[in-house]
């Protein structure tokens, strides 16, 4: 079963009763379980729109949007809130850490909404960051820590509650080449090594070159649609 | 529950200064509140609880139709009788008194004065002024022929110690009395009236002076709570029946009481105005605090925060200012008026002396405070309360974004 399912998806931008964006245009788009995937295309081009459409974030004007097949649309906000908490992770391109936690409370921050006990969040949490070499950046806030560091304790916190799909916007936009290599690197290894599935918004050619699936999407329509040899 | 505390703690000390800043207003705003409210119940608990200053009690009971001209001939009958009938709150003290008008002369001069015929070990517990003799002793059990008088007379009358007064008086039976007494003591009052007119008479000198036999003019109350006053006079008025009149100060000062509602009226709109700057402190803190995170607010419904956690980290932030505000305020209104209470910390007398007679009883122009443990808790719980309204709003605001829209929020 596709982790993630659309079909014919529209959305457009309303403002005072009148359309002022088309920003998808009928997409359809099939994502299976364990794809290493990035979306790519110009600025308007309906990225970011995509994304918040498959992160259970903002509804579509029509289509349907199924995530472990079930159909977004007929569900209430805190369905939804519920959804996102326990089968998406989100890694933001300006990482979004909360800035009155630790690495590891923020990392935490999804399992405590799940009602994970206070040790089982510090036992996971801690093995986590213990396998992504985030140690030593448990009790920093993040305004201690570097761009890079940051989007890494984003990417735990991502995928501490093993999410059924993680939703990239953007991730390496504002890391330098090292940064983004290591943060890519290191999402790689959760694909193969854990089976999380990924899906990137992205400019950034080392992204693109990275991901197993390419799809451009161009005037928020799918233009190509291109796995890569090596997936 | 603590997370989001800690986090709302947390999201507090973001922005130091605007936090202190609106923390220490609110703080200051109860801390007026308490002082303020400390002020006024000393300045009219003063009045109330220190009827004795002027000797009047917090409940009288005279024979019916004594009050309205104070004819002697109005007296009752066997008081000790009536006082062992009475039954009265623990703390009370009573005594009963002949209180009549006299012509007193000395070698000097004359002056009209008002006799109170006392049982001394009684009043020595109903009026202050009876044992603050500044010259000479107290009155004596016994000592009929003696008079304790004020200073104001004493100088008016140009009478010292062991100096002649003549009290001619008109007798329950309608002829003209007098005697001869020697001045004994001279007692100090902060009563301008009682200090120039006042004359104590023991009781037994005093009946054989109007004619009264074993009568007296009025029963004398005092209470340790005089906001039972009104309810035990209805009482003790319902068990005596029609031919006792059974009034409480209320009713014997009704300038009083209207003051006593006036100030409060004052007080709930002094408070009303504070408690609404409170508020908009308290609302401009989490409000901005809101509107500032709007991102922040996206992201958390992003990674699955219901909107119930969210509204309860914004009523968590309103909860620490308040709680910040309270413990500085309450701690400085407790302190100051705890201070107040041993120390003058307001005093209006340029003029007037210690005191000034109104409304029928004497205000003290020094006044202490008077704290209200009670009173402050309910002020700060107020704050609390306000706080959690004021929170409605931005909280309000929360909950109306769309998480889309709030992480597109710069």
């Amino acid at each position: 079963m596709a982790v993630v399912e659309i079909k014919d998806v529209v959305k457009d931008y309303v403002e005072d009763g009148e359309v002022v964006t088309h920003a998808l245009r009928g997409v359809d788009l099939r994502i299976e379980k364990g794809e290493f995937m990035a979306i790519a295309g110009p600025s308007g081009s309906g990225k970011t729109t995509l994304l918040n459409l498959l992160g259970a974030l903002d509804t579509p004007t029509s289509g349907s949007v199924r995530i472990d097949g079930t159909e977004l649309a007929k569900m209430k906000a805190k369905a939804l809130s519920d959804l996102r908490r326990d089968r998406i992770g989100f890694v933001f391109q300006a990482y979004n850490l909360f800035p009155v936690l630790t690495a590891a409370e923020n990392a935490e921050y999804v399992l405590e909404l799940q009602g994970v006990s206070a040790a089982d969040r510090h036992k996971r949490v801690g093995e986590l960051f213990d396998r992504l070499g985030l140690k030593d950046l448990a009790d920093k806030r993040p305004a201690k820590m570097s761009g890079g560091q940051q989007q890494r304790v984003a990417v735990a916190r991502a995928i501490a509650a093993e999410p059924a799909i993680v939703l990239a916007d953007e991730p390496t936009a504002n890391l330098d080449q090292e940064n983004g290599r290591a943060l890519m690197d290191m999402m790689r290894e959760l694909n193969r090594d854990r089976g999380i599935t990924f899906l990137f918004s992205t400019h950034d050619a080392m992204v693109l070159e990275r991901a197993d699936r390419v799809v451009h999407l161009v005037d928020g329509k799918v233009a190509t649609d291109e796995r890569s040899r090596a997936a | 529950m603590r997370r989001l505390l800690a986090m709302a703690w947390h999201d507090l000390w973001r922005r130091p200064r605007r936090t202190l800043i609106n923390m220490s207003a609110v703080g200051v705003g109860l801390f007026l509140v308490i002082l303020y409210s400390s002020l006024m119940a000393g300045f009219m608990g003063s009045a109330k609880d220190d009827l004795d200053d002027t000797g009047m009690g917090h409940v009288e009971i005279s024979a019916h139709g004594w009050r309205a001209r104070e004819e002697p001939s109005k007296a009752m009958t066997d008081p000790q009788a009536l006082m062992a009938r009475l039954a009265l709150p623990p703390g009370s003290q009573v005594g009963a008194r002949v209180v009549g008008r006299a012509l007193g002369s000395s070698a000097h001069g004359n002056q009209g004065v008002e006799v109170d015929g006392v049982d001394p070990k009684a009043e020595g517990e109903l009026s202050a002024y009876f044992n603050d003799v500044r010259q000479g002793k107290r009155l004596a059990p016994g000592d009929d022929k003696g008079v304790v008088i004020g200073e104001k007379l004493a100088k008016k009358l140009k009478l010292g110690l062991d100096g002649r007064l003549r009290l001619m008086v008109q007798r329950a039976d309608g002829e003209m009395g007098a005697g001869l007494y020697r001045v004994r003591g001279i007692f100090h009052s902060i009563s301008p009236a009682i200090s120039g007119e006042r004359v104590l008479l023991t009781m037994p000198a005093s009946q054989a002076l109007y004619g009264l036999g074993d009568q007296a003019s009025v029963v004398i109350v005092q209470l340790s709570h005089p906001e039972q006053a009104d309810d035990l006079a209805e009482r003790i008025g319902s068990a005596l029946g029609p031919s006792f009149d059974v009034v409480s100060y209320g009713r014997l000062l009704p300038e009083l009481k209207k003051m006593e509602s006036l100030i409060s009226v004052m007080q709930l709109g002094i408070a009303l105005f504070v408690y609404f700057l409170v508020g908009l402190g308290i609302l401009n803190t989490t409000l901005m605090s809101v509107m500032e995170r709007t991102r922040e607010f996206g992201v958390m419904m992003a990674l699955g925060t219901r909107s119930r956690r969210i509204v309860a980290l914004v009523f968590g932030e309103a909860f620490w200012i308040a709680t910040l505000s309270v413990a500085v305020g309450l701690t400085a209104g407790l302190l100051v008026s705890w201070f107040g209470q041993t120390h003058v910390l307001v005093d209006f007398g340029k003029g007037l002396g210690e005191g000034f007679d109104f409304a029928g009883t004497t205000m003290r122009t020094a006044v202490k405070l008077k704290l209200s443990v009670p009173a402050a808790i309910q002020a700060s719980v107020l704050v609390y309360a306000l706080a959690l309204v004021v929170g409605i709003y931005p909280a309000w605001r929360v909950t109306r974004l769309q998480p889309a829209q709030a992480l597109r929020a710069a």
